[in-house]
């Protein structure tokens, strides 16, 4: 059903174009016929290293019809993490666009990758229609682009399993004109946020991701357009309450916020600037094709961490965290008391991309452990407290300090390095990172500035240093990030813009 | 140019430099280069500066709202503080 070409319009309201369902048909088949002629066959992976426009959408369809898995990439990645993570999925095709960057294309060629632009795809059009349920649909990296990349991997049984449980949950009526600000190589912005909607034949439209000037100008985009629904993550909303005039004609029927849980004071807020209070908040992992719980009726009062009840999903809360034992005894927490939070659900991934080992770490007898910390209140809500994951949630993106340790480990003038969050009035959190030099000179900390440009995306550079003489340790020799984060912020960062402007102006 | 802000241009690249990412200096910047295109910020720190005004000069734009462009170097935020300033 979901896969029948039932979709809905897509629109770009900032540049005003729109292709209807006739013309996303006829895109689609000019896809495939192109795809077809580049040799993509079931089973074969394609790198999107681009998206948030209409072409990624029926590059999208094109290739799941020929039995293809779609792999979206961030485009802000250096050649040397596509490089990393073309070395790891091995894809057979790359479909790039006009804004890809030259050296972006020359690594996936010289990686055996065949290139083509999105927008050359000549007027022929065939059909196909080779989707499996068990086939692999989608590919989406987590973490390890600059080491050993975690693929979550989908196929249209899991991504199904999702989208009717939403549907099950929520309908569709909401999701009628549906407003995407999330960028599309993210499950949030990609399943729930874009293909939830526009696969059940509702409209999506779809803009550039977290840009400032269109956020500060949200209310006449949703009056422009009529949005009913749309999902953010809290830094947008942060710029928009403070920046945006709210939405006079009363368009919003569902507002949705991923990422991190609102504090109640700014779900009130939202409720007030988009009319209703039908707000609440989407929780989800990419592991569990994003949105696995929430409120349904999202008019009750707001509560800090409120998530709400499982979406196609069961929720339990247990003791444990122990992935390396079975289930089977009873380890639930009781209502109110805090504990890890676990997941069972039909749309649960079908395992990290050939690491098995990490699929068992994370899966016990079919139930996914989230790393989350929460309870269940007396209701059965389920209502988040923390977590107990190393990740950085820089705005709804998920940095992983490892990712960012290796880079720096391989230059050579650095001894030791521990990368963690800081807390960031914009973001939520943002990355600091503690580095122990073999010498300190000014050269020192430029060349290492420059070798961290040249192979980790902008998102992830640390925005303050700090030069130690070592990294504290725990009696095991393990890194605590915590700790380490604690003994930094005792003492000021290291000034590297003055440091590096003096590199420039020598 | 920057004789004709004194201190209150002091304040801002000091400001600036606060919020700033590390790969260029804040001083390198004409008072017309924007700042985000630059690289000196991330695009979605106009919030601090929206912030930084509110708490320093008292401006409150969220009653007014904002064209992105005032904000968008540090000439045309100076020249906002001087028509909004309370």
């Amino acid at each position: 059903m979901l896969l029948e070409l039932s979709v809905g319009n897509l629109i770009e309201p900032v540049s005003g174009r729109r292709w209807d369902r006739a013309e996303i048909g006829c895109q689609v088949a000019r896809r495939i016929a192109r795809l077809q002629k580049h040799g993509l066959a079931p089973g074969d992976r394609v790198f999107l290293p681009f998206g948030n426009r209409l072409e990624f959408f029926v590059e999208l369809l094109a290739i799941w019809r020929l039995g293809g898995c779609v792999i979206p990439i961030d485009n802000r990645l250096t050649a040397f993490e596509v490089e990393n993570l073309a070395r790891a999925a091995t894809p057979r095709l790359a479909v790039v666009d006009e804004a890809t960057p030259a050296e972006i294309i020359q690594v996936l060629s010289t990686s055996g990758v065949n290139v083509i632009q999105t927008t050359e795809t000549g007027t022929d059009e065939a059909a196909a229609s080779l989707v499996g349920l068990e086939s692999d649909a989608l590919m989406l990296f987590t973490s390890g682009s600059t080491g050993d990349p975690k693929g979550v991997v989908h196929t249209h049984r899991s991504l199904r399993a999702r989208w009717m449980s939403l549907r099950d949950h929520l309908g569709v009526v909401a999701f009628e004109k549906t407003l995407c600000m999330l960028p599309t190589h993210f499950g949030h912005g990609l399943i729930c946020n874009s293909l939830f909607p526009w696969l059940s034949g509702q409209d999506l439209y779809i803009t550039q991701p977290f840009r400032p000037e269109l956020v500060m100008r949200l209310g006449t985009l949703v009056d422009e357009s009529g949005i009913t629904f749309m999902s953010s993550v809290p830094p947008i909303w942060r710029l928009a309450l403070k920046l945006a005039r709210p939405p006079q004609r009363g368009t919003l029927q569902r507002v949705h916020c991923g990422s991190a849980p609102l504090s109640a004071h700014m779900w009130e807020d939202i409720r007030r600037w988009t009319g209703t209070r039908n707000v609440c908040n989407a929780y989800g992992i990419t592991e569990t094709g994003s949105w696995v719980a929430g409120l349904v009726d999202a008019g009750v009062p707001a509560e800090d961490g409120l998530i709400g009840q499982g979406w196609g999903a069961v929720v339990r809360v247990l003791h444990t965290n122990d992935t390396t034992q079975s289930l089977d005894r009873e380890t639930r927490c009781a209502p109110g008391e805090s504990g890890f939070v676990w997941l069972n659900t039909p749309a649960l991934m079908k395992g990290y991309f050939r690491r098995d080992d990490l699929t068992r770490q994370a899966v016990v007898d079919g139930w996914f452990m989230t790393g989350d910390i929460g309870f269940l209140d007396d209701r059965g809500r389920l209502v988040l407290r923390g977590r107990e994951r190393d990740e950085i949630n820089k705005g709804g993106m998920k940095i992983y300090p490892s990712d960012i340790d290796a880079v720096v480990e391989s230059f050579e003038r650095a001894t030791d390095v521990c990368t963690f969050a800081l807390d960031d009035p914009i973001y939520g959190q943002t990355v600091g990172m503690a580095v122990v030099l073999a010498d300190q000179s000014d050269e020192t900390i430029c060349a290492l500035y420059q070798w961290m440009k040249a192979h980790l995306a902008e998102p992830k550079m640390p925005v303050r240093w700090w030069v130690i003489d070592a990294i504290p340790r725990t009696s095991r020799g393990k890194i605590n990030r915590d700790a380490v984060k604690a003994a930094c912020q005792n003492q000021p960062p290291l000034d590297l813009p003055g440091i590096l402007g003096k590199g420039t102006s020598s | 140019m920057n004789e004709k802000w004194g201190p209150r241009r002091q304040d801002l690249i000091r400001f600036l430099r606060e919020i700033q990412k590390a790969g260029l200096p804040v001083e390198s910047l004409d008072d017309s280069d924007e700042l985000v295109a630059s690289g000196l910020i991330d695009s979605l720190a106009i919030l601090q500066i929206v912030i930084y005004l509110e708490d320093t000069y008292g401006i409150d734009l969220s009653v007014r709202g904002v064209d992105p462009e005032q904000l968008g170097s540090i000439g045309n935020i100076l020249d906002l503080i001087e028509q909004e300033r309370p």
